[in-house]
């Protein structure tokens, strides 16, 4: 133990620390430390690096240099087994959940405590136990599988809390969560954090940062720009600057910092009618909740927003329209052809694109590389026939291909060789979407989006939404599904409200968020 | 408890990568060279072991390398055996590497052999066809009966999600056991009594290439790795396949399509086993006998997976193996080392061929001690 004692030291402290994959160098001399009750922000554009520190954190990654110390005394993690004894836990930004388990399985899985003759009852007991302490209440019971997307949230904060946790790491806790569903998590974290805890919470939503949490730490391009400032101290303006780098004008960053309020409202004169739903019944049982009797009618030139909370019928509706779920009752018609039957590449080929809720579950191809990936849709039409047959395919077209979204998209860390899977989240997304609305924006007729900026930073997510208006002005139509009211808001000309399966309401645009809001509670 | 014991099992498999202070890092793409020298690698360490082994089991070190380097690859007569015993483990090989690729686990590549034998052998027994046309009507029977053998694994799958791998592997017990009941019965030699049918006629055999017992199988085995290599590296069928093999879910929602690129492939690999049945009968056996075959499953999947389903690499895995199988006839029979020493050697040479390849896809990290690291900071300052 140093001669400063373990109450002045910080809880943890990283200094001088660089990480570099495949000679690139991801990390440069960051600095990075925790007091004990503190919730910290880890601020930073897609690719800035905050995953890669956090892995250096659990020991996942070992540092190529730099100080790493735990109460003031040197680390010594070599691994992630020594983090997990240090006491740190982390939950990634995609869930690592075993689905087919319940929720004290999954809990019991991850405490460590597994011996051969584990006492499964109490440790999951204590979990709960935890979980109750600070308003993360779940059925233990439960299928994880079964659950909404916030209730796996919570399974695998109590997975953390599990071990013991002193340092609780949450990598974009929010992306996935409703306005509601943030704001109690965020109540949670404060009250996790009031245990004596140390929070660090990796976000790209400012209004996070002012409100909830204490310090911040804020990445540029593998540096850390600015280590553990106090809140106040900075605007949003400021962090915006700070995040984008110098050259970034005030009013470009004080834009950035307050984006989503401030986004204008674009109504586009509606066209001809695109896509009709009615009656439409798709999926459900098992535990997930299906399509029921849905209609509505989306025109060219317009973006249909559908708020809710999610896990209540979107993902069915989604899979309904793009074929993966088959019709169960009702008629849905695209440009005026009837869909019922069509193969998803049919309806590809009528102009249909997708941006699923999951990546790199039903999207993505982590093992395959980004080209491929760009390609993934489109090597079926004989786009890429080589000059020798039609059935061959030639590589070269495609990887000029990659090289022309990589950039038009800013895709960081991308080259067209490189595995899918080593992007950062926002940079695999800013791939799909690469994939999906294409350059131009032509051939797509109707774009499904479901949380299309999920893990994106603000500078990104203005891009998406660029583009989705780019494409909605060039005559597509647009089905945005979000959870997040703010998105709706911003983007959709209309918006509907699900619940249970059910469109339960409909609002115009210019809806204020309360109103929307209230609709989705099932209070007006 | 079941459940528990799921728990438990995920749990340990999590764990593994951390022992010590050690982690695994996935490289980004293991470039042609390395994937090479660790082959080579694995090979050298695997030999040693082996080589020990069989000193200690009585074989003079002297004649060691003599046996199993130079006698198998090294000199003509030597090699040409090897090629022939190459031949059927390519195909066999190549039948694994293209079902492995969309993950459809063929269990089953010795029943789809067995009757692609049968078919071939029923064709020549039965003088089908005119006789300049009798050995491509053999190869094309062949393919077609192991086609067939696994197109009912393949529909249960397809159909009603039955698994695949207990079926394949049931039905080569179904296989084996029709062709036990030709040998001792309808297609039983009548001049012996040994459970063999009568020898083909010469239009019905695979000419010799006038290199020891080479015979043109291996022309055949060679001319299907390429065209695999052409189809799974360069076509959309290979393209499509690729991506169902690494996310059928993905690769449904991008309109790939799943059902008909599956059914190609795995049809596909039931053909390339009932191939290698047939250029054993036609080629080497010149006749139907009960064991041709045996252990086809094992080495095809061994020589697939060591050629990480690549169809040109299976044809130099599939020679590497052949050498040793070769290496290890040679001993039992001058050295009278026992057939469980030669098992064991076989075992210890894969064994590490395939760690070799693992070292391949997965660097191992030793984190230093971080407290020792300070030289960033002084690069910082
Ligand atoms: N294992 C790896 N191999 C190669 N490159 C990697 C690896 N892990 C991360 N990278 C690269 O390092 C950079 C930083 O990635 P990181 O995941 O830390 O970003 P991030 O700040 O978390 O971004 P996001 O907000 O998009 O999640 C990216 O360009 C990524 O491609
Ligand atoms: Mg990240």
């Amino acid at each position: 133990m140093g001669t400063a004692g373990p109450q002045t030291a910080p809880l943890l402290a990283l200094s001088g620390v660089s990480r570099s994959f495949d000679g690139v160098r991801v990390l440069d001399r960051a600095a990075f430390d925790l007091k004990r009750g503190e919730i910290h922000a880890l601020l930073g554009e897609n690719g800035a690096g905050k995953s890669t520190l956090m892995n250096i954190v659990t020991g996942v990654y070992a540092p190529e240099g730099g100080r790493y110390l735990i109460d003031g005394a040197p680390a010594g993690i070599r691994g992630p087994k020594d983090a997990l004894k240090a006491g740190i836990g982390m939950v990634h930004q995609h869930f690592r959940l075993v689905d087919r388990f319940t929720v004290a399985e999954n809990v019991l899985l991850a405490s460590g405590q597994l011996g051969l003759f584990a006492n499964a009852g109490e440790a999951a007991r204590a979990a709960m136990e935890a979980g109750k302490a600070v308003g993360l209440a779940v059925d233990p019971a439960a299928i994880v599988g079964e659950l909404s997307v916030a209730e796996r949230q919570r399974v695998e904060i109590l997975k953390v809390l599990a071990l013991g946790a002193r340092i609780v790491i949450l990598d974009e806790p929010t992306a996935v969560l409703t306005d509601q569903e943030a704001g109690a998590l965020l109540l949670a974290i404060r009250k996790i954090a009031a245990q004596g805890r140390a929070v660090v919470m990796i976000t790209h939503k400012l209004r996070e940062v002012a409100g909830h949490s204490d310090r911040v730490t804020i990445m540029r391009a593998g540096r850390t720009v600015i280590s553990g400032a106090p809140v106040g101290t900075l605007s949003a303006g400021d962090l915006g600057r700070l995040m984008m780098g110098e050259e970034t004008s005030p009013a470009e960053a004080a834009e950035a910092g307050v984006i989503e309020a401030a986004a204008p409202i674009t109504i586009a004169k509606p066209g001809e009618e695109r896509l009709i739903v009615s009656a439409l019944y798709a999926g459900g049982g098992q535990g997930s909740v299906g399509v029921s009797d849905v209609g509505f009618t989306l025109k060219a030139g317009e973006i249909l927003g559908v708020a809710g909370v999610g896990g209540n019928g979107q993902q069915a509706l989604a899979e309904a329209i793009v074929g993966l779920l088959p019709v169960a009752g009702g008629h849905l018609t695209l440009d005026g052809w009837e869909l019922g039957e069509f193969s998803v590449a049919r309806r590809r080929d009528l102009g249909l694109r997708v941006v699923p809720s999951d990546r790199f579950a039903s999207a993505l191809i982590g093992e395959l590389s980004v080209a491929d990936n760009l390609a993934l849709t489109r090597v079926r039409t004989g786009r890429y026939r080589s000059r020798l047959g039609s059935w061959l395919v030639g590589r070269r077209r495609m990887k000029r291909e990659a090289e022309q979204a990589i950039e038009a998209f800013a895709i960081a860390g991308a080259t067209p060789a490189r595995r899918a899977r080593l992007l950062s989240g926002g940079n695999a997304q800013k791939l799909l979407l690469a994939r999906e609305l294409e350059e131009s924006g032509s051939g797509v007729k109707l774009l499904v989006a479901h949380s299309p900026t999920r893990g994106l930073d603000v500078k990104a997510c203005a891009f998406v939404h660029a583009a989705i208006r780019k494409a909605v002005a060039g005559g597509a139509a647009c089905l945005l599904i979000s959870e997040d009211v703010e998105e709706v808001r911003a983007l959709a000309s209309r918006i509907l409200v699900m619940s249970a399966g059910r469109m339960v309401g409909e609002l115009p645009a210019g809806a204020s968020a309360s109103q929307i809001g209230a609709l989705i509670l099932g209070q007006a | 408890m079941a459940k528990l014991d799921r728990v438990r099992m995920a749990g340990f498999l999590a764990a593994l990568p951390l022992i010590g202070g050690m982690t695994l890092q996935r490289r980004q793409a293991a470039g042609p060279g390395l994937a090479m020298l660790s082959f080579l690698g694995g090979l050298a360490v695997g030999i040693f072991i082996g080589a020990v082994t069989l000193v200690a089991a009585g074989v003079p070190a002297d004649d060691l390398l003599d046996e199993l380097v130079v006698q198998v690859f090294l000199t003509s007569d030597g090699l040409a055996q090897t090629v022939v015993l190459a031949t059927p483990l390519l195909l066999a090989g190549l039948s694994s590497a293209v079902a492995s690729r969309i993950r459809f686990w063929n269990i089953g590549i010795e029943g789809q052999l067995w009757m692609g034998a049968i078919a071939a052998a029923g064709v020549a027994l039965f003088h089908i066809g005119p006789e300049p046309l009798r050995l491509p009507l053999m190869m094309l029977a062949a393919c077609i009966a192991g086609a067939c053998w696994i197109a009912l694994p393949l529909l249960l799958k397809l159909r009603l999600g039955v698994s695949e791998i207990v079926l394949t592997l049931m039905l080569s017990n179904v296989a084996y056991l029709i062709m036990q009941h030709l040998l001792f019965g309808a297609w039983q030699d009548p001049s012996g009594s040994f459970p063999i049918s009568p020898r083909f006629d010469d239009a019905a055999t695979l000419p010799g290439l006038g290199w020891g017992d080479v015979h043109a199988g291996i022309l055949i085995a060679l001319i299907a790795g390429l065209a695999l290599w052409v189809l799974m590296e360069r076509t959309r069928a290979g393209f499509h396949a690729n991506a169902i093999g690494l996310n059928p879910v993905a690769a449904r929602a991008a309109g790939i399509p799943v059902a008909a690129t599956v059914v190609l492939f795995v049809l596909l690999s039931g053909a390339l086993s009932g191939l290698a049945g047939g250029v054993i009968v036609a080629g080497t056996e010149h006749r139907l006998t009960q064991f041709i075959g045996i252990n086809m499953t094992f080495s095809g999947i061994v020589i697939a997976f060591l050629a990480r389903f690549n169809a040109l690499a299976t044809i130099v895995a599939a020679l590497a193996i052949a050498g040793i199988y070769n290496a290890g006839g040679t001993l039992k029979v001058f050295y009278s080392v026992s057939d469980g020493v030669v098992v064991l050697v076989e075992g210890a040479v894969l064994m590490c061929v395939l760690i070799g390849q693992f070292f391949s896809a997965y660097r191992i990290e030793f984190a230093r001690r971080p407290a020792t690291v300070e030289d960033a900071e002084g690069e910082a300052a």
